[in-house]
């Protein structure tokens, strides 16, 4: 484990620090100090920190909301909410210019705009509403596997008003899935660029990966290369700094060895007045944050021209046949293959890790592989090459390799979270009790586990699947991703092939997407075997 | 059977994939047909790395193909910055992997020639030689020029973009963004008509800068901009597809960015790279530039739309290899936060 995490963690960022320290230590001083860093340093900074703020509550308090089995509507808002996973990020971005920008959508229909949108404040939002689904989907699992309904019930009973049994009981319970959240959102906040990119660059609006890639675009100039992967790192030592103590300290505290007691059934919601101003919430917000834009981004994949009105007269759908065509095809079926086994791959590594932390030594694994989380894919993608292009240099080895080094935090700690769930005397009880090794993981460990490994599945597997900077720049003959051809209709500005496309792959996406919803929310019904250890003829009977 | 039902359910995503590989994939395109002789030894398979558009560079890739059977190009294609990282990562892990590089502007290409990646070779041609050197040669041009959108008069000359008629609604793409770009700033700012003080005059006028010259042309045609600096490629591409807006080329000129192509060094089929490049810059090669869209540089090759006595103005690129940081920096000044 230790090995995987230096081979594909580790030695890229070795090769890098070793890169800037071979050819650019004599300009380490310009670099550092050259005009306009420490704004981006602090825009950066910012941006990470109110994102995480503003994000980790919200998800959380959609989580709880859709708790409630008598919520109306819950299966459409649980979708609804999960949307944004499905677009990639700049197409998000885009999408919110064409909603609520000038000559938007609100300002056609409406007359009215949100100049703001183009700037540090639109550039939040947007990176808020594609950070909720994750948080919903951590917490919504550490609920899984950490409520106590009974204990709710039971402090309700006894005269506690819904907020003071919120308060005491429920967001104590979910602080580890909160705390994983908060960490994540903030690391990859602290990487984002095309959010920033798309939006924040009309009002000035300069981060750490805004400005790598403008030295990426420079970098056939060795001093622009050396400047690029310096502020790469610069975002590995920010990331250092903040992770590191978080997990040193926040780690042991929050992480408590409880029985599988967990009594599955939701707590019910006694108000129903209260249910319909959670759902009317849910849907405002899924409607401003994710509908209208998602809208938008429709009318511009049916429109045959860019700057037309979105009207029938206008309607075409070149821009879907132009991107139905056999390469486009090759690379989806390239990417869903990719995408799967580094989601497989992800959630095994991630569960390794997640089972090693349970030691000391493991923990600094656990902050290991977040390091590559906050690198923009570009300068990942170049450190993977620095290192192993060599060898792999444009096959689907390399490609797969910097999925792994991107998203093994994002596998590894929701597992992480919910890995609590499972005292190790229950292994041993079925150990002891006959169960072969490979019924005991079954049973006791994969069962608990299950939404949680399913969560990290899917968002690993859609998050790789539409993923665009690391592969549009280690891709060889034979293998370009589904990134790749994005890139190719989004460079040469046919918005509308760009937008057709995004689509499609929603669409695509959209159907196995419920089904693992499903699948999930089967899961959580389960009943977990109710006594703290579980008998012998149990274990068994299930092997 | 939770499990089994997990697998029920990725096995699901496999027809989908198939679906969707099966749009029609026997169109694949066939290279080389083994059994037919050349006379030449132009043979092998070749690395080309480029930025230029996909619909450009698919059809001469094909058209070299069928005329030497026996060579293959493999194609690694990205923007700008991609390219340059992946020639960084390829010189820093055993070497640059391209046979050919083609870049989109001159700057790029000056800074691998001053590495020694490319260069000491150039083809025989008729390409004029203010876009060449003796390292690279000038295969495409891209002509920055203005768009207006509907209702607005368009600009006769690059200094009305700084009048009141376009206050608060000029667009501007980011020059540490895109090569082209930087080509514009790197005109400006050695003409004495314009200098620095032009880009102090527009951001003065409330003009906004976007990431792309498509950023432009999209965001005019949206009409969320009155006018823009944007290339004409992507111009002419929104237009006639029925996006609204007028085109020009305004005095002094539309500034023209050459988009060379160079030998790589260490080229591992030198006579194939070379035989592409020959093709490229031959009448044969840049009419298929042409019809692919792009603007050629072989004078007598027709390319895409130049209204008639356009005036067309050129950078001095030697110089503005010196210059190019000082002025980013001194820009980022002005147009920064």
């Amino acid at each position: 484990m230790a090995f995987a995490a230096a081979m594909v963690v580790l030695v890229p960022l070795l090769v890098m620090a070793r890169t800037v320290w071979v050819e650019g230590s004599a300009d380490l001083d310009d670099i550092l100090t050259s005009p306009g860093l420490g704004t981006a340093v602090k825009n950066t900074f910012l941006l990470a920190v109110a994102v995480t703020v503003l994000a980790v509550p919200l998800g959380t308090l959609l989580a709880l909301a859709l708790r409630r089995p008598d919520l109306p509507g819950r299966a459409f808002w649980r979708v609804a909410i999960l949307l944004p996973v499905l677009v990639p990020d700049f197409v998000l971005g885009y999408s919110w210019l064409r909603a609520y920008g000038r000559a938007g959508f609100t300002d056609d229909l409406l007359g009215v705009h949100w100049s703001g949108v183009q700037g540090p404040v639109g550039v939040t939002v947007v990176v808020v509403v594609n950070a909720v689904p994750l948080v919903y989907l951590i917490t919504a699992v550490g609920l899984a596997a950490r409520a106590e309904p009974a204990m709710e019930r039971a402090a309700r009973v006894s005269g506690a008003g819904a907020l003071s049994v919120l308060r005491t009981i429920t967001l104590p319970l979910l602080a580890p899935a909160m705390a994983t959240a908060a960490v994540l959102v903030f690391v990859l906040t602290l990487g984002t660029f095309a959010i920033p990119q798309v939006m924040g660059s009309p009002a000035g609006f300069n981060t750490i990966t805004t400005r790598i890639y403008s030295n990426l675009a420079r970098s056939s100039d060795p001093l622009a290369f050396t400047e690029a992967v310096t502020l790469a790192l610069l975002l590995v030592v920010i990331a250092v700094l903040v992770v590191a103590p978080a997990d040193s300290l926040l780690g042991p505290r929050l992480r408590v060895t409880r029985a599988a007691t967990t009594d599955p059934t939701s707590l019910a919601g006694n108000n129903k007045a209260s249910g319909r101003w959670a759902a009317t919430g849910i849907g405002c917000y899924s409607l401003l944050a994710v509908g209208l834009p998602l809208l938008a981004l429709m009318a511009t994949a049916v429109t045959q021209a860019v700057g037309l009105p979105p009207t029938p007269e206008n309607w075409t759908i070149a821009n879907f046949l132009s991107v139905i065509n056999a390469r486009n095809g090759e690379a989806l079926s390239r990417s869903v293959l990719l995408a799967a086994i580094a989601a497989s791959v992800l959630v095994l590594l991630g569960g390794l890790v997640a089972a090693l932390e349970r030691g000391r030594s493991g923990r600094s694994v656990a902050t290991l592989v977040t390091l590559t989380l906050v690198l923009p894919g570009s300068t990942l993608a170049l450190g993977m090459l620095i290192a192993y292009g060599h060898w792999l240099g444009g096959t689907l080895a390399i490609i797969l390799l910097a999925y792994i080094a991107k998203l093994w935090a994002i596998a590894h700690r929701p597992i992480s979270g919910a890995l609590d769930r499972l005292p190790p005397d229950e292994l041993h009880a079925s150990r002891v009790s006959g169960a072969s090794p490979f019924t005991a993981i079954r049973t006791v460990v994969l069962r608990p586990l299950a939404p949680a490994l399913l969560a990290a599945w899917l968002v690993c597997f859609l998050t790789a699947l539409h993923e665009v900077t690391m592969s549009s720049l280690l891709y060889g003959p034979g293998s370009e991703t589904l990134a790749v051809v994005v890139l190719n209709s989004a460079e040469l500005g046919q918005v509308g092939a760009t937008s057709a496309l995004a689509v499609l792959i929603t669409v695509v996406l959209l159907v196995p997407a419920l089904g693992f919803w499903s699948v999930i929310r089967r899961l959580n019904r389960i009943p977990v075997t109710s006594s703290p250890t579980p008998t012998a003829p149990e274990l068994a009977r299930v092997g | 059977m939770t499990l089994r039902r997990i697998s029920a359910h990725l096995a699901a995503l496999l027809p989908l994939a198939l679906i969707a590989a099966c749009g029609g994939a026997e169109d694949a395109t066939e290279s080389a047909d083994p059994s037919s002789s050349s006379s030449t030894d132009i043979s092998g398979t070749i690395t080309l790395y480029t930025c230029v558009s996909d619909t450009t560079i698919q059809p001469v890739i094909e058209a070299f193909e069928t005329a030497n059977p026996d060579a293959t190009v493999d194609l690694y294609r990205a923007p700008t910055a991609d390219l340059n990282a992946r020639v960084a990562g390829d010189v820093r892990s055993g070497g640059l992997q391209a046979d050919v590089i083609w870049a989109c502007d001159p700057l790029t290409m000056q800074d691998y020639a001053d590495q020694d990646l490319v260069g000491g070779w150039t083809p025989e041609t008729d390409i004029p030689s203010d876009v060449r050197t003796d390292d690279y040669v000038g295969v495409a041009v891209l002509y920055m020029v203005a768009v207006a959108a509907e209702g607005i008069a368009p600009p006769e000359a690059w200094s009305d973009l700084t009048d009141e008629e376009y206050a608060d609604g000029v667009a501007v793409p980011d020059p540490g963004f895109a090569a082209s770009a930087l080509g514009a700033l790197g005109y400006f700012a050695q003409d004495p008509d314009f200098g620095l003080e032009y880009y102090e005059a527009l951001k003065d006028n409330g003009a906004v800068q976007v990431s792309a010259p498509d950023e432009v042309t999209n965001g005019v045609a949206e009409g969320i901009y009155k006018a823009g600096i944007t290339n004409a490629n992507s111009a002419y591409a929104a237009q006639s597809s029925g996006a609204p807006i007028e085109i020009v080329w305004p005095e002094p000129g539309a500034i023209a960015i050459y988009g060379p192509a160079a030998l790589a060094t260490e080229a591992a089929e030198p006579d194939t790279a070379k035989a592409f490049l020959s093709y490229i810059t031959s009448e044969a090669g840049q009419t298929v530039i042409a019809e692919a869209g792009s603007y050629p540089t072989l004078e007598g090759v027709t390319g895409p739309t130049i209204p008639q006595d356009a005036p067309i103005v050129y950078p001095d690129w030697a110089a503005l290899a010196d210059q190019k940081d000082d002025l980013l920096a001194d820009y980022q000044q002005i147009f920064g936060a």
